[in-house]
């Protein structure tokens, strides 16, 4: 299954393989401060610096929703 | 951890930046402060004002005074908390959270900063320290971490939101003219302060043994911003999903300790008030820290030891922390991101770096910040200083100063109330002792450029 996503993943463009539209990727702000403990107290997950940051499920990385990868699995393949 | 292969050649499009506009509560911050002080100049230039419904607590002396102003001016109080509370909530609700949930805790929030600002305002507070800023946090930290609050509450408790909605007002009273005349000392301040200390975090946590990404995410989080600068350095530099709580604990604690430790360090020096400021922005990590500290300084000039205006300390420590640091965390990201990718490991991102994320990363509500100073610069310009102290200080700048006071108290109450130590990810020894060595620089070159170098320069800040 795993495979057949990475198949698809290579065929779209660089730009729909950005870890901002794969599955395994969050950077939902309500979800970046409930996973960082302690975010609210000093600073916010709504901000401008926080860009479009977010949380890889695989690779346990903060990453930004632009970086590529081939474990790409596309958010829409469900 | 999985390779992630490099394909650094192409360009990403990034998504429609627009959207921030609505969606990143730095924008929010500028709407709503822009919005309040252009709503006090059109009240102005028609010869009535917002003093009104700005309203805050007289100073008194016994519980009957108290009591009495309260009895005279709750209608002016309850106007106010419908005012912040629709702003807020407007603004929230289009961030993502949830009205229902914002306005109770709202409500608590409005109460409890009423009772500070008063308590503030007692005659004998100074006698005691009963600064606002301190017992706000002293209440916040006893009420979430001995007492314990539903998390539900935490809607409310938007330091960050509260702080920027706080600096944009602030920015109208902060004549543009000083920014200009000041603005280079600072930035050149704070820039030789940010690379000594981002250097020195970085260097002792490398030769600890720590990740190069943990370390510049620690380095950044007290060279720059505190824990907002940590968060975009992580994720400018790849870093794992665990570093980035090492840095928000660490953070936390020092820049805390630092509230209460800076302002009586400086009144134990004697520091004049513009000077304390100014290595108050150079030691702090975090704004809402930060500002906590100079606004506790402030409040201790014109008695004990302190020489000069609460003004010159908030000023001071706007000009070298916002101004100076704030600014350069997107230079800050995409430097380091070159780094990261070309000379740490081999391109684990995938990403290419590119100069756009200086601009995506600055913080904006900065902008807000300097429009709003240049704003009432240019509309003020032409009152002699007489007519100005006599009419615009009183109708215009007072009352938007009043406003910036209570979203100030907000974002202390709410430092306190959210900071749950038992909560916090464990920093670690290596890490701490990393941040604790640049710390410690930090404070010691900050009090040589602030006290020493620049003393004269801070010392005379007028507005």
């Amino acid at each position: 299954m795993i495979g057949r996503k990475r198949l698809v993943a290579k065929a779209r463009p660089a730009a729909h393989r950005a870890c901002g539209s794969c599955l395994l990727f969050r950077n939902d702000a309500a979800y970046l401060e409930a996973a960082f403990a302690g975010l609210t107290s000093l600073s916010s997950a709504f901000g401008s610096t926080q860009s479009d940051d977010g949380i890889c499920l695989l690779h346990d990385r903060v990453l930004s929703a632009r970086a590529l990868c081939p474990d790409f699995s596309p958010a829409d393949a469900g | 951890m999985a390779n992630i292969e490099a394909q650094a050649d192409r360009a990403i499009a990034p998504a429609p930046r627009w959207r921030e506009l609505w969606l990143k509560e730095d924008w929010w911050a500028i709407w709503l402060g822009l919005g309040i002080v252009a709503a006090a100049y059109v009240l102005f230039a028609g010869g009535g004002s917002i003093r009104w419904i700005a309203v805050t607590p007289a100073k008194w002396t016994t519980l009957s005074q108290l009591g009495s102003h309260f009895a005279a001016n709750y209608d002016r109080y309850l106007a106010q908390f419908l005012v912040w509370l629709v702003v807020f909530s407007v603004a929230l609700t289009a961030l993502g959270h949830k009205a229902r949930a914002f306005i109770p805790s709202f409500a608590i929030l409005y109460a409890l900063s009423v009772a500070i600002f008063a308590l503030g305002q007692w005659d004998k507070a100074s006698t005691y320290n009963l600064e606002p800023p301190l017992v706000a946090l002293v209440i916040g930290l006893a009420l979430s971490n001995v007492l314990g609050l539903p998390r539900a509450l935490d809607a409310g408790f938007r330091v960050e939101f509260y702080i920027k909605t706080g600096i944009v007002l602030l920015g109208a009273t902060l004549p543009f003219t000083l920014i200009l005349w000041a603005g280079p000392a600072a930035i050149l301040q704070a820039s030789i302060v940010s690379v000594v200390t981002f250097g020195v975090i970085y260097w002792v946590a490398v030769r600890l043994g720590l990740d190069k990404r943990l370390a510049a995410t620690l380095g950044a989080g007290g060279a720059v911003c505190g824990v907002s600068a940590a968060i975009a350095i992580a994720g400018a530099v790849g870093a794992k999903k665990q570093d980035a709580p090492i840095a928000i604990t660490t953070v936390i604690i020092w820049a805390v300790a630092m509230i209460f430790v800076l302002p009586f360090a400086a009144e134990y020096l004697h520091l004049p008030a513009g000077v304390g400021g100014a290595w108050i922005g150079t030691s702090e990590f975090a704004d809402a820290a930060g500002f906590a500290a100079a606004q506790t300084y402030g409040n201790l000039a014109g008695h004990a030891a302190v020489a000069g205006t609460s003004e010159q300390a908030i000023f001071a420590y706007t000009l070298i922390k916002v101004v100076g640091r704030d600014v350069w965390i997107g230079i800050w990201a995409f430097v380091l991101a070159i780094v990261a990718t070309t000379q740490w490991d081999r391109i684990e991102t995938g990403r290419k770096p590119q100069a756009a994320e200086i601009w995506w990363r600055f913080p904006k509500f900065v902008i807000g910040f300097l429009l709003a100073s240049l704003l009432v610069t240019v509309v003020t310009a032409g009152y002699s200083l007489a007519d100005f102290n006599k009419t615009v200080v009183p109708s215009l700048v007072g009352p938007v100063k009043d406003l910036r006071t209570w979203a100030f108290i907000f974002c202390f109450l709410s430092i306190g109330l959210t900071t749950r130590f038992r909560e916090l990810a464990s920093a670690g020894r290596r890490p701490f002792l990393a941040f604790s060595a640049g710390a410690i620089v930090n404070v010691i070159v900050g009090f040589i450029l602030s006290a020493i170098v620049f003393a004269s320069h801070w010392e005379n800040l007028t507005p």
